[in-house]
């Protein structure tokens, strides 16, 4: 299609579409109204089972469900990152070289890091009690430990960071939720059921359940966030191709319209024997 | 125990799986991950199974509407819940099981594939398609919209990795890339329709929105949220013209993955579409249901007649066989578009049918792939010869997809054509020219790859760039001699459809599915009140004289059809400059993808118009 083609196409489809946006935005509840028939429920049931914050509640009991699809999403895009990301046959590693930093840069992040890291621990810990959690926590302590990268360099990043570990760690936060699922089944309840002592209202033992598959969300983001990030800049630091840039099968256009890739496909794919 | 607790189960043991094979992937041998893999696959299987002969009463008498349990021990009290639903009636926990069934033959079927795990990650191909299984176990499963959106998710992210798994190659992560962008744009409008659903009734599962909307009269908001819920789901089922993905994700994907894409993921996006119109939107505060068939038949026709022109134009097998799904997913939207029961247990006995067929055809197709480097009709010409075995699976399955008798795709489509033809004379015409052109594609491309028969075509006016079919072989190097694993794996599929048609337990179940999904109101009250209402009373499907005809009749045409395009070759310049406009639609740019998408969700919108009225 034709670039004014498809703009055109585009608008047309669009022009519809946000007629008919506006004439549903018109039925909804007017800003600040009274009803809230699931918020209520859900507060209700959220101070039944001692847990502050009711939307830790919602997450993690009420409808934990999701949150293990939520949580298992998260787990597949960064295995699937690791997977699309992985070092093929014609790839080699070179280490990058120490790069200078300024020292006011270096100062600033070494001293942010361990504040970063212990806010990061203290979101996902008093995920019932205050706003926060698990996912939050998490993306905070891992990027923290990034910081280490712009203070120093990659190979000070790649000391503290034992990426099997974080792997391993990953799993074991996707393997922790199910099993705290599996116990419940076991022990007579529905699946993700809260059968633990649900403990003091807002202190940090409250909320049964919350706080086991808060930890183990907070374990699995931080370290899924971790290799995800590890895996990007391993491409972008570490893995080079042999021959940079002439063929090597890599377009580094982002067109992808059909002659472009064509082009390229004819070189690679003729040392088919017959 | 109750088989009710049994039904996260289904979700959560492959999910556990997965994190057993990344946590031990890099210390264990590939065909331990291999083994471990297919295990968690098996077992969740067997839940399904013993989930199946939980939902089903006796073969004639009504049946009893399957279990339902609320996650995490949270019932609704007087109707009111906050918790999230699984319903295990007969539909979703079969789709279930297809789904689990699918997996473990794609599991076999790819021990000897792939030339190298990932590097310190074997486990990462299986871990990959055990949380595919549990996506899409958890979206045939909920009776919850949300969570329904969150599964969808999941069983996309999962999709589009695995689509661009070879990424020595460019071109699986441009189809790859077109895929997670179309496919994104489609979960969002999904979201977005949610939001208002939400906005209007402050409820998340099916059943209570339906019961809220009801108490008023429709508006343009539950228009917009039916028209962007719907978008999201008709993506997913690559109805036109939201469709243009499927072709260049199945043509880059390794080929286990086209056996579950076009297999079980396509159709449950037409199952997405059904469940939320019948649980959400059939009441009087939804959509009226003569605006909702017309707008699907529209759809599903579209679909149907323009996959089955681009699918005999291919000469790249596994794009036809990409076309060819586009084809058949038309004819399940009609199927569910005329709301009768024998609609859906039509459709649904084609989609078991379909998913043997289709997934032992590529099958096959893997297995050219891995011996000759090409899945290109022309370049392959008689070469296959010295595979006997393959090419009569390939033939054989060309005939299941025209509907030839018994195959359960000949069961499934005579009995939703007879339903279609209550709704509309001409529709069964539709179901017998689509699936002769599709299935004669299919045989054409036997006939020339296996036989060696008519001309030697070549490269004529037909070869654009988007059809043929040089690609490099998945597995280690070009296979020697063909595993037993993967022949054997796409002969049970093939065992597996004809059984489908055969087994009088499965139409009766299908029936009972079909008659089960359809009461909507049943649904609510087993949901919302704990009523085990008595289900409907139904027929089981069986084979009439007409449908036996009809399926004769398309498998007589298809091979007349091969036949003639054997022995002419590949000229026929006129119909092929004819069609050229349509094929250029096709053309791989993500920008005109998204542009039809939005026209789409514009077209769905005007067809549900008179809904509201």
């Amino acid at each position: 299609m034709s670039a004014r083609g498809r703009l055109g196409l585009f608008l047309v489809g669009a022009a519809a579409f946000a007629a008919l946006f506006t004439a549903a935005c018109f039925g909804l509840p007017s800003f600040g109204a009274e009803h809230h028939p699931y918020g209520e429920r859900a507060v209700r049931a959220a101070l039944g089972h001692h847990t502050a914050n009711a939307i830790a509640s919602v997450n993690f009991d009420l409808r934990a469900f999701d949150t293990l699809g939520e949580e298992s999403i998260l787990f597949a895009a960064v295995l699937g990152a690791v997977v699309l990301l992985r070092q093929t046959a014609d790839e080699r590693r070179t280490p990058p070289a120490p790069a200078a930093v300024h020292p006011p840069v270096r100062r600033f992040a070494l001293l942010t890091l361990p504040v970063a890291l212990l806010i990061g621990l203290y979101v996902i810990a008093h995920g019932q009690i205050s706003p926060g959690g698990g996912f939050q926590g998490g993306v905070v302590a891992a990027t923290a430990l990034h910081l280490l990268y712009l203070a120093a360099d990659y190979r000070a990043l790649e000391r503290i960071r034992p990426l099997a570990l974080y792997e391993i760690g990953e799993a074991a936060g996707e393997f922790a939720y199910v099993v705290t699922g599996f116990a419940a089944v076991l022990a007579g309840s529905a699946f993700l059921a809260n059968v633990l002592p649900l403990g003091t209202f807002a202190t940090l033992s409250s909320g049964g359940t919350v706080i086991v598959l808060n930890a183990a969300v907070g374990v699995e983001v931080a370290s899924g966030v971790v290799v995800l990030l590890a895996r990007f800049l391993d491409q972008a630091v570490e893995i080079v191709l042999p021959d940079d840039g002439a063929g090597g099968g890599r377009d580094p256009g982002d067109d992808n319209s059909d002659d472009n890739s064509d082009g390229t496909d004819d070189g690679t794919d003729e040392e088919e024997p017959t | 125990m109750d088989t009710a607790r049994l039904l996260p189960l289904v979700v959560a043991v492959p999910l556990f799986g997965a994190a057993v094979l990344v946590a031990c992937g890099r210390r264990l041998p590939r065909i331990a991950s291999d083994v471990l893999g297919t295990a968690f696959a098996a077992a969740t299987a067997a839940l399904t199974l013993v989930l199946l002969a939980g939902t089903g009463g006796s073969a004639a008498g009504p049946g009893r509407r399957g279990p339902v349990e609320w996650v995490g021990g949270w019932r609704p009290v007087d109707g009111k819940g906050v918790g999230i639903v699984l319903v295990g009636d007969p539909l979703g926990v079969g789709l279930a099981a297809l789904v689990s069934l699918l997996v473990v033959a794609v599991l076999v079927y790819s021990w000897r594939y792939f030339a190298e795990p990932p590097r310190r990650h074997a486990g990462s191909f299986p871990a990959l398609i055990l949380l595919f299984q549990a996506g899409m176990s958890g979206f045939a499963l909920t009776g919850d919209l949300f969570d329904a959106f969150v599964f969808f998710e999941l069983m996309g992210v999962v999709a589009y990795a695995l689509t661009g798994f070879r990424v020595e190659e460019p071109k699986p992560l441009q189809g790859a890339l077109a895929f997670g962008v179309v496919n994104s744009l489609g979960g969002y409008s999904t979201l977005l329709g949610i939001t208002l659903l939400y906005a209007r009734t402050g409820e998340l599962g099916f059943a209570p929105i339906g019961r809220s909307l009801d108490t008023r009269a429709p508006d343009a908001l539950v228009l917009a949220a039916f028209v962007l819920v719907t978008t999201g789901l008709l993506v997913k089922a690559a109805a036109v013209p939201f469709h243009f993905w499927l072709p260049d994700a199945h043509a880059v994907a390794p080929t286990p993955v086209c056996m579950l894409l076009s297999g079980v993921m396509v159709e449950l996006g037409v199952y997405g579409v059904a469940r939320v119109h019948r649980t959400v939107f059939s009441g009087p505060g939804g959509i009226a249901q003569p605006a909702f068939s017309h707008a699907l038949l529209v759809i599903g026709t579209g679909t149907a007649l323009l996959g089955a022109v681009m699918c005999w134009q291919q000469r790249h097998l596994k794009r036809l066989l990409a076309f060819s799904t586009v084809a058949h997913t038309g004819l399940f939207l009609v199927g569910v578009a005329v709301l009768s029961p024998e609609g859906v247990s039509g459709t649904a006995l084609y989609v078991l049918g379909h998913a043997g067929v289709k997934a032992a055809l590529f099958a096959c197709t893997g297995i050219l792939l891995d011996r000759y480097s090409s899945v290109d009709e022309y370049e392959l010409f008689g070469r296959a010869r010295e595979l006997p075995l393959a090419g009569a699976v390939f033939a054989v399955g060309g005939l299941a997809l025209c509907g030839l008798p018994p195959f359960g795709t000949g069961l499934g489509k005579a009995v939703a054509e007879e339903a279609a033809g209550h709704t509309a004379g001409w529709l069964p015409a539709l179901f017998v020219l689509v699936s002769a052109v599709t299935g004669g594609a299919v045989l054409r491309a036997a006939l020339r790859v296996f036989a060696g028969a008519g001309r030697r075509p070549r490269n004529g006016p037909q070869s654009g760039p988007e059809t043929t079919g040089e690609e490099e072989p998945e597995t280690r190097g070009r296979l020697g001699r063909v595993p037993v694993t993967m022949l054997g794996v796409s002969v049970a599929l093939l065992a597996a459809a004809l059984a489908v048609g055969l087994a009088p337990a499965v139409a009766a179940g299908a029936g009972r599915a079909g008659a089960l999904f359809a009461d909507g109101t049943g649904y609510r009250g087993a949901v919302l009140d704990g009523r085990a209402a008595a289900a409907p009373s139904f027929t089981a499907p069986h084979w009439s004289a007409a449908g036996v005809l009809l399926g004769l009749l398309s498998t007589a045409l298809a091979v007349a059809l091969a036949q003639v395009a054997v022995r002419r070759g590949p000229a026929a310049g006129g119909a092929a400059a004819v069609l050229a406009p349509l094929r250029r639609l096709q053309s791989g740019h993500i920008g005109d993808y998204v542009a039809w998408t939005v026209a789409g969700t514009a077209l769905l919108a005007a067809l549900a118009l008179p809904g509201i009225r």
